[in-house]
């Protein structure tokens, strides 16, 4: 019956030989290549309770006056958007808790894209033949770092439309062509026309996620084609990959692992407030909150902002606002060119033009695992910096002093880091059974006095044979019923 | 995709072979177990419908559609991890990239007929090269130049505060009042009181937004109060000044006062500006001092502007002198 | 090496677990928001405040009642009786001469070392109390404020040391000294409050500092804007009025009664009985408590998920 079915649609498709190489396609198992699925699937969970919150949300400036459940807002008058926004919380039947999963969905689709990257980066994942792969990753970080913005400000509230003022004033800051672009963007002086909602919305919800699943399509297209990375280790050579098979057993796992990204995010979604936008108000550019971050994924640029020193240029009638433009337009530009470019900084500096198949251990690489230690510093270091006044607030200490705090640490830990990590790396390198269990050494002391140390007997259960891998077998021979039982055969010893 | 094992593969592996074994010790509890796991996730979702039915909290939705998945997502995980063949198994990697004859015949196939083109037709293909950019180009421009006006270009050009970054709506004369239109009259302040003000007639706009500051209870006798920044003790009247509530660094309304240390602090970002001294910036990234208003009140106790502000309000702009 | 059970797989997990476990629950303390523990000397003389949103009690969300509202004796009586009823919904009290004396006792043996037997204050040490007005008086020691802990920082709200009718006999003797002066004692209805005014004033004149829902933050110079969460309505309006250390003082011509009213009813209707219907409201500071919960719960989780199904090297 499955076999006339498949025939029947290889006729007019003719998947048949490619099919089966896929279906055999092997995965390596290890769990660090298991983050970018994290981030893969809270994409999916964005897209799904993105286009529910899309039948609710309407994205206008325009004036209503607010008459739903939540009693100290009503009478106020509000945008569309603000007002759709609350409306969606309180009066459609699970519509905060797929607000609030789409907004944990994109702190934890950051989040896991940066786990990811960090891996890829500290295991050399990005060498030849994957520097195309490594740059699609970043423009989608780029993507997903601006979308998450555009998000968030969609419901029009005081502490969203904040970032949007500040959004604003970064882009007037750009020399030459800023005001131009602000202006349109905008379509005038802030706050401008009232297009700015309705256009974030259809970047948001169209124009980005359409970019990503082209994106996404190219990295997990050549991830296909190339074949995953693994580490070296018994039976794994530059020419091999070792693992699982895509069908059944990575199909399940992944499956599973969908589902618990789902489970675990609806039920954040469900059990941990996130932008509570009816405490806050529809913004007015005349009122403003303190304490006020932006999400965590743009805090590296509110920190930097907060700590720059107040140096804008002027002169010949102009003025460059340096003391915006550097941290916020520079600075982030300069960060993600290091990263699209750091396959190639890499092979240029170390001459290393050969294909990379197997991975580094990150101790192995003392530079690569120190430069990333001191990048990861530097963006800590400013990430940390932009809740200067919570923090002050809660330790008790004086706002200023921790901002100067920040003004030393940011610049000057990055170096302290690569220096620590670059000599943590070579000592494991040098330590004598790294990385491997340790046995206790049983103390016996003989007669006469003298000690011997012998290693203790391995655990029971501990010791294994592993087996060396196979192809995956094209056919399997069923003839034996015996064998053929649902709780298969009883294990063989090892 | 194409990868290059055997069209039909090798012999038939046996089902004993250990390839194929489940790693679990005790593969029928395991699969009680991962089955166990999966009604928990149906429960789950019948929970799900049910608490959805009735209308219940958003807890009790997430409660029960999390338990659904968590459920079903550990039971496939554990058929997939613990029940289904342990392997491992291996594939080769060829090499992808195409042979050396592949590559040569591919790159004469575009420098060859290409460079026949190229050669023989260089100025068609200038031409068109022109071409192609000038329609990039006409394509863009609707794109970008119609989405909204253009900025004033410099103070001459004083148009409407919506496209000019240097004018606002504060005149000579400009009544002081509330966002909810109520005017200001000079005792309605005390010592120590901040108040957001706008020109009659401009309440909430954004760039005409001032914050009114009352530093001292002086008479229309009493001689003004002084503010340490040159000729700015005419700019306050009876012991108040108004300053632009836009931060110089990024924009946000600087609504937060310190009474006693009589500072200004911007929320987003911390600068620190001091009222006394016309609102220079003593600490943060703030570039310049808050712009002052110049004030005033008429015979009838009514504040009103007396004059308009001396320079473009916010932050830094390139056009900004 | 793979873990070939679930006992083994859950003996690996058994650390990274009780980490991310560990930080979810200091996570869920350190930010849990809400009122940490009913002010016991509330000196409410309104209803209880009414639960207000959406439907009814939710499992997870908190409900809080206040603690017995010890009503102020004397004064409020004697205040109706001589005042009339105000539609504003405060007016102010003149306190009873009879608390004068005990007031004055009470003043030298707690507050002279530092504020001087005529409370004039000593420089450098402690400010000049005349001219204050009893409502000033009020709110620093009903908030616990004073006497002070120390010098060296701001003051801050703790339990206070005096129950009300010692701290209204205080608040009775400064203000005898300057008959007439400063800010009195409101007496706050907020029954008729407009909650949506409220908002409206509070967002515009108290969020740039105390934070839109009420938390507090740092200041400059080493100050610190409050938290408002066990604010009383009546020292909400007495901080208006009096603007306490580093406060603006908002007069009658500023915000008026009404308004103070309101928002001294949004701050103890709202702000201190958040709708927290999306969950746990993680400390109401927004993306910080956010981001951590995110990253550490969320990724954390899933990262350890990704650690049962995949192998050690």
């Amino acid at each position: 019956m499955i076999d006339k079915s498949l025939n029947w649609l290889d006729d007019r498709l003719g998947f048949a030989k490619g099919g089966r190489s896929f279906l055999d396609k092997i995965f390596p198992d290890h769990w660090s290549f298991m983050l970018g699925e994290i981030a893969l699937y809270s994409f999916v969970v964005l897209l799904g309770t993105g286009v529910f919150l899309s039948f609710f949300y309407v994205p206008s400036a325009h004036e209503i006056v607010y008459h739903g459940s939540y009693v100290p807002l009503r009478g106020q008058h509000v945008s569309e958007a603000y007002g759709s926004t609350v409306g969606l919380s309180f009066d459609v039947r699970s519509g905060l808790l797929m607000r609030q999963a789409h907004h944990w969905a994109a702190d934890i689709f950051l989040g896991a894209i940066a786990v990811h990257m960090a891996r890829v980066f500290f295991t050399g994942a990005f060498r030849k033949p994957r520097e195309f792969n490594w740059i699609v990753g970043v423009l989608m970080l780029i993507l997903g770092i601006l979308n998450g913005f555009l998000g968030y400000s969609l419901p029009d509230d005081l502490v969203s439309g904040t970032g949007i003022r500040i959004a604003y004033s970064i882009t007037e800051s750009v020399p030459v062509v800023g005001s131009y672009l602000a202006f349109f963007l905008f379509g005038g002086n802030f706050p401008g026309s009232g297009v700015i909602i309705p256009r974030f919305f259809i970047i948001h919800v169209l124009i980005i996620p359409a970019i990503l699943v082209g994106l996404l399509a190219a990295h997990l297209g050549l991830l296909v084609k190339q074949k995953h990375t693994q580490f070296a280790g018994r039976g794994k050579t530059e020419k091999n990959v070792v693992g699982s098979p895509m069908f059944p057993t990575f199909i399940a796992k992944t499956t599973g692992f969908l589902f618990m990204s789902t489970g675990v995010i609806f039920l954040l979604g469900g059990f941990a407030q996130i932008n509570a936008i009816w405490q806050f108000g529809q913004y007015e550019p005349y009122q403003i909150s303190y304490a006020v971050q932006p999400d965590w994924y743009m805090g590296w640029l509110d920190g930097a902002a907060r700590i720059m020193p107040s140096w804008e240029w002027v002169g010949w009638g102009h003025t460059i606002p340096l003391e915006v433009f550097l941290p916020a337009a520079v600075f982030p530009g300069l960060i993600f060119a290091i990263l699209m470019a750091w396959p190639f900084i890499e092979s240029v500096h170390t001459k290393d033009h050969e294909y990379h198949n197997l991975l580094d251990r990150p101790r192995d690489r003392p530079k690569r695992t120190a430069a990333g230690a001191a990048m990861l510093t530097l963006l800590f270091g400013v990430f940390f910096a932009s809740s200067t006044d919570v923090m002050a607030n809660f330790f008790q200490l004086p706002l200023m002093d921790v901002l100067w705090f920040f003004r030393f640490f940011v610049p000057l830990a990055p170096f302290v880091a690569y220096f620590l990590t670059y000599k943590i790396c070579n000592e494991m390198r040098e330590a004598e059974g790294i990385g491997k269990r340790k046995h206790a050494l049983v103390v016996e002391r003989s007669a006469e006095g003298e000690y011997t140390t012998t290693e203790s007997p391995v655990r029971p259960g501990d010791e294994h044979v592993e087996l060396d891998a196979i192809p995956v077998p094209t056919f399997i021979d069923t003839s034996d019923p015996e064998l053929a039982t649902a709780a298969g055969v009883r294990r063989v010893i090892r | 995709m194409s990868d290059h094992t055997s069209g039909t593969g090798g012999p038939p592996a046996t089902l004993d072979d250990p390839h194929l074994q489940p790693l679990a010790k005790n593969p029928k509890r395991m699969e009680a177990l991962a089955a166990l796991s999966m009604l928990v996730g149906m429960a789950g979702f019948v929970g799900f419908i049910v608490v959805y039915w009735v209308d219940a909290s958003n807890e009790w939705e997430a409660l029960t559609l999390g338990v659904g998945m968590l459920g079903l997502g550990v039971g496939v995980i554990a058929w997939g991890k613990y029940l289904m063949p342990q392997g491992p198994f291996v594939e080769e990697r060829h090499d992808f990239h195409s042979t050396d004859d592949e590559r040569s015949a591919f790159n004469a196939a575009v420098t060859g007929r290409g460079g026949l083109e190229v050669t023989r037709r260089k100025t068609l293909l200038g031409i068109f090269a022109v071409g192609g950019g000038l329609m990039t180009l006409a394509l863009l421009i609707p794109g970008v130049r119609s989405l909204g006006p253009k900025p004033a270009k410099s103070e001459d050009n004083q148009g409407p505060t919506d496209v000019s970054l240097f004018t606002t709506n504060w005149k000579k004369g400009s009544k002081l009042v509330t966002v909810g239109g109520r005017p200001v009259q000079v005792d309605d302040l005390e010592v120590g009181g901040v108040l957001t003000v706008f020109p009659q007639g401009f309440e909430g706009s954004s760039p005409d937004q001032v914050i009114l500051i009352r530093l001292a209870q002086l008479g229309p006798n009493d001689p003004p109060y002084p503010i340490a920044a040159p000729g700015r003790t005419e700019w306050g009247v009876q012991g108040y000044v108004a300053y632009s509530k836009l931060c110089t660094h990024l924009g946000c309304p600087v609504g937060l006062y310190q009474e006693k240390t009589q500072q200004l602090v911007c929320p987003c970002h911390q600068s620190i500006f001091d009222v006394n001294a016309g609102c220079i910036p003593q600490f943060g990234p703030a570039p310049r001092p808050l712009p002052q208003l110049p004030i005033t009140v008429d015979p009838t106790g009514q504040m009103r502007a007396n004059g308009s502000f001396d320079q473009a309000v916010g932050p830094g702009f390139w056009e900004r002198p | 090496m793979t873990a070939r059970t679930p006992r083994r797989a859950a003996a690996r997990l058994a650390a990274p677990a009780a980490l991310v476990g560990a930080v979810a629950l200091v996570g869920l303390f350190a930010f849990s928001s809400g009122p940490a523990q009913a002010d016991t000397t509330t000196t409410t003389t309104g209803p209880t405040p009414t639960p207000y949103g959406v439907g009814s009690a939710q499992p997870g969300s908190v409900q809080q009642t206040p603690t017995a509202v010890t009503a102020v004796p004397s004064p409020t009586a004697a205040a109706a009786a001589t005042s009339p009823a105000n539609e504003t919904g405060i007016h102010y009290t003149d306190l009873p001469a009879s608390f004068i004396a005990p007031g004055q006792a009470l003043f030298a043996a707690n507050c002279s070392s530092c504020h001087g037997n005529d409370a004039r204050g000593k420089t450098n040490v402690a400010p000049n109390l005349q001219g204050l007005g009893a409502g000033t008086v009020d709110f620093w020691v009903s908030t616990g404020r004073m006497p002070l802990a120390s010098t060296s920082t701001q003051a801050t709200r703790k339990p206070p040391r005096f129950n009300r009718i010692q701290t209204l006999e205080i608040a009775a003797w400064v203000q005898s000294l300057t008959p007439g002066e400063g800010t009195q004692v409101p007496v706050v209805r907020t029954s008729t409050a407009d909650l949506e005014a409220g908002n409206t004033l509070f967002t515009l004149n108290c969020a740039a500092c105390h934070t839109i829902s009420g938390a507090g933050d740092a200041l400059a110079e080493g100050a610190y804007a409050p938290s408002l969460h066990l604010a009383t309505p009546t020292q909400v309006v007495e901080a208006i009025r009096s603007g306490p250390g580093n406060m603006p003082r908002f007069g009658a011509g500023n915000i008026t009664n009404t308004e103070a009213r309101d928002i001294s009813a949004y701050v103890t209707e709202v702000l201190q009985h958040p709708n927290n219907s999306g969950g746990v409201g993680l400390g109401g500071i927004g993306p910080v408590g956010e981001g951590f919960v995110g990253l550490l719960i969320g990724v954390g989780i899933l990262m350890l998920v990704c650690f049962w199904i995949g192998d050690r090297t």
